[in-house]
């Protein structure tokens, strides 16, 4: 728990050190593969990883509740 | 939705924004020997066709409504021994869903906010469900913070093992299961190529949390009992995702998930996704997935569970296991579309923008494993 706070803690530092980016130098950010999120075609699979595994959430889909599963 | 760091058109009342539908289908099947349902031993074999189509209307240029639609009907060999004696076919059951989401965007101050209304039915679970989220996007946009809460409002339609229901558990006081859902979401611009999210997640659930065909065997005794989980669970999951674009032609898409709950299940789960354009309008991404867990504090496999424990489950998705998911995906969207055509009717002009396929296999350490086939064809009406 302690190393995973720490890993939080140093991701957080990370993007504070960021460089501004300007709209004309985002030509590759604006690709839609570069999109943050998962694809649409992934919620199925998503779904089904929620059934068959103990853990969900924080990754856009199911967290809980909605189906019988955990 | 566009990805974070996209442009604005400058004068956005005159743009008409197209109509979206989106078609998704999905296969899956499954085999394995663990079933819940005959308390950790048995087959474990099913098959599942999905099927789901996404609308997305926009009502003017700063709002949009969204109905998504989906029907699952589904296969299941140990579903049909709820009953103790088999029956002649593996249990067919069907499970639909609709949701309607409404979503709002400012863009001189770079907030918006969307509403979400739906639910799901199928024969043994209800579910009706309320979400809202609110973000804000930096001035230069390159920074994005997401706030979202969620409610499931679920209850059983309580189906026992067929040699338990002259017993009803005293335990089981209620056929409701509540869940709430707080999760928040910072998104970041690194440099002109990278770009990441953090996310976490605070998820509250409260009331009847096992399955009540699942059946528990005891050390000793023949006779099961109906699975029992605490009344009360609580998950928190921390994300990192990270995508770089390499070159001119590769993308990497890679994922980290960090979870736990009170039920002191702990995992970890990673998948890297690379993404190669082999031309601007066609792309194939290969991708793994790895995902280890412990197990619950109360889960035993079969006939292991002692008489005086409070809990009992063996439910091998709560067990100590690891998985790993392998495939490959295809993206092809054309510049103006795989195909297009005018419908006169309504003075449109419809475009079937995009196709893709993917498929993978799902394999967990207790031999249990998938195939997955997924299928999704984009179209626009102007």
């Amino acid at each position: 728990m302690k190393k995973t706070l720490c890993i939080g803690l140093i991701c957080c530092a990370g993007f504070l050190g960021c460089v501004p980016v300007r709209p004309w130098q985002k030509m590759y950010l604006n690709d839609e593969e570069m999109a943050l999120r998962e694809r649409k075609l992934q919620s199925f699979e998503s779904n089904i990883e929620g059934y068959r595994e103990g853990a969900a959430g924080a990754d856009g889909g199911k967290s809980g509740g909605g189906c019988g599963c955990n | 939705m566009t990805s974070l760091g996209a442009q604005l058109p400058q004068d956005t009342s005159k743009v008409k924004e197209p109509v979206e539908i989106d078609f998704l289908f999905n296969y899956y099947e499954q085999e394995g020997d663990h079933a819940a349902v005959t308390g950790g031993l048995g087959t474990q074999e099913l098959t599942d066709r999905a099927g789901k189509i996404v609308v997305s209307v926009p009502l003017d240029s700063v709002s949009r409504l969204e109905v998504n639609t989906g029907l699952n009907i589904y296969s299941s060999a140990s579903t049909d021994r709820i009953d103790a004696y088999l029956s002649t076919a593996s249990a067919r059951d069907a499970r639909f869903r609709q949701y309607y989401t409404y979503s709002r965007k400012n863009k001189q101050k770079g907030k918006a906010f969307s509403v979400q209304v739906g639910g799901s039915v199928e024969s043994d679970y209800i579910s009706r469900s309320l979400a809202l989220t609110l973000s804000k996007t930096s001035p230069d946009e390159n920074r994005e913070f997401k706030l979202s809460a969620r409610a499931f409002l679920d209850n059983w339609i309580i189906i026992l093992p067929e040699e338990l229901r002259d017993t009803y558990p005293v335990w089981m006081r209620t056929d409701k299961r509540h869940s709430y859902s707080l999760g928040l979401s910072w998104a970041q611009v690194i440099s002109p190529r990278l770009q990441a999210n953090l996310q976490t997640e605070m998820v509250v659930q409260h009331g009847l949390l096992s399955t009540p065909f699942h059946r528990a065997y005891v050390q000793g005794q023949n006779l099961p009992k109906v699975e029992r989980f605490p009344g009360l669970r609580w998950k928190l999951p921390f994300s990192l995702r990270l995508h770089y674009f390499g070159g001119d032609r590769w993308v990497l898409r890679s994922f980290y998930r960090f979870y736990m709950d009170n039920f002191q299940l702990f995992a970890h789960t990673a998948s890297l996704e690379v993404s190669w354009k082999m031309s601007p309008f066609f792309s194939v991404y290969p991708f793994y997935r790895f995902h280890t867990q412990t197990a619950a504090y109360f889960f035993q496999p079969y006939g292991e569970h002692l008489n005086s424990a409070s809990y009992y489950s063996s439910d091998w998705d709560l067990a100590e296991i690891s998985s790993h998911k392998v495939g490959v995906g295809i993206h092809y969207a054309p510049l103006y579309g795989v195909l297009r055509a005018k419908i006169n009717l309504f003075r449109r002009k419809a475009i079937f923008q995009s196709v893709d396929l993917r498929g993978a296999r799902y394999l967990r350490s207790d031999g249990l494993n998938a195939w997955l086939f997924s299928l999704q064809a984009a179209f626009q009406i102007h």
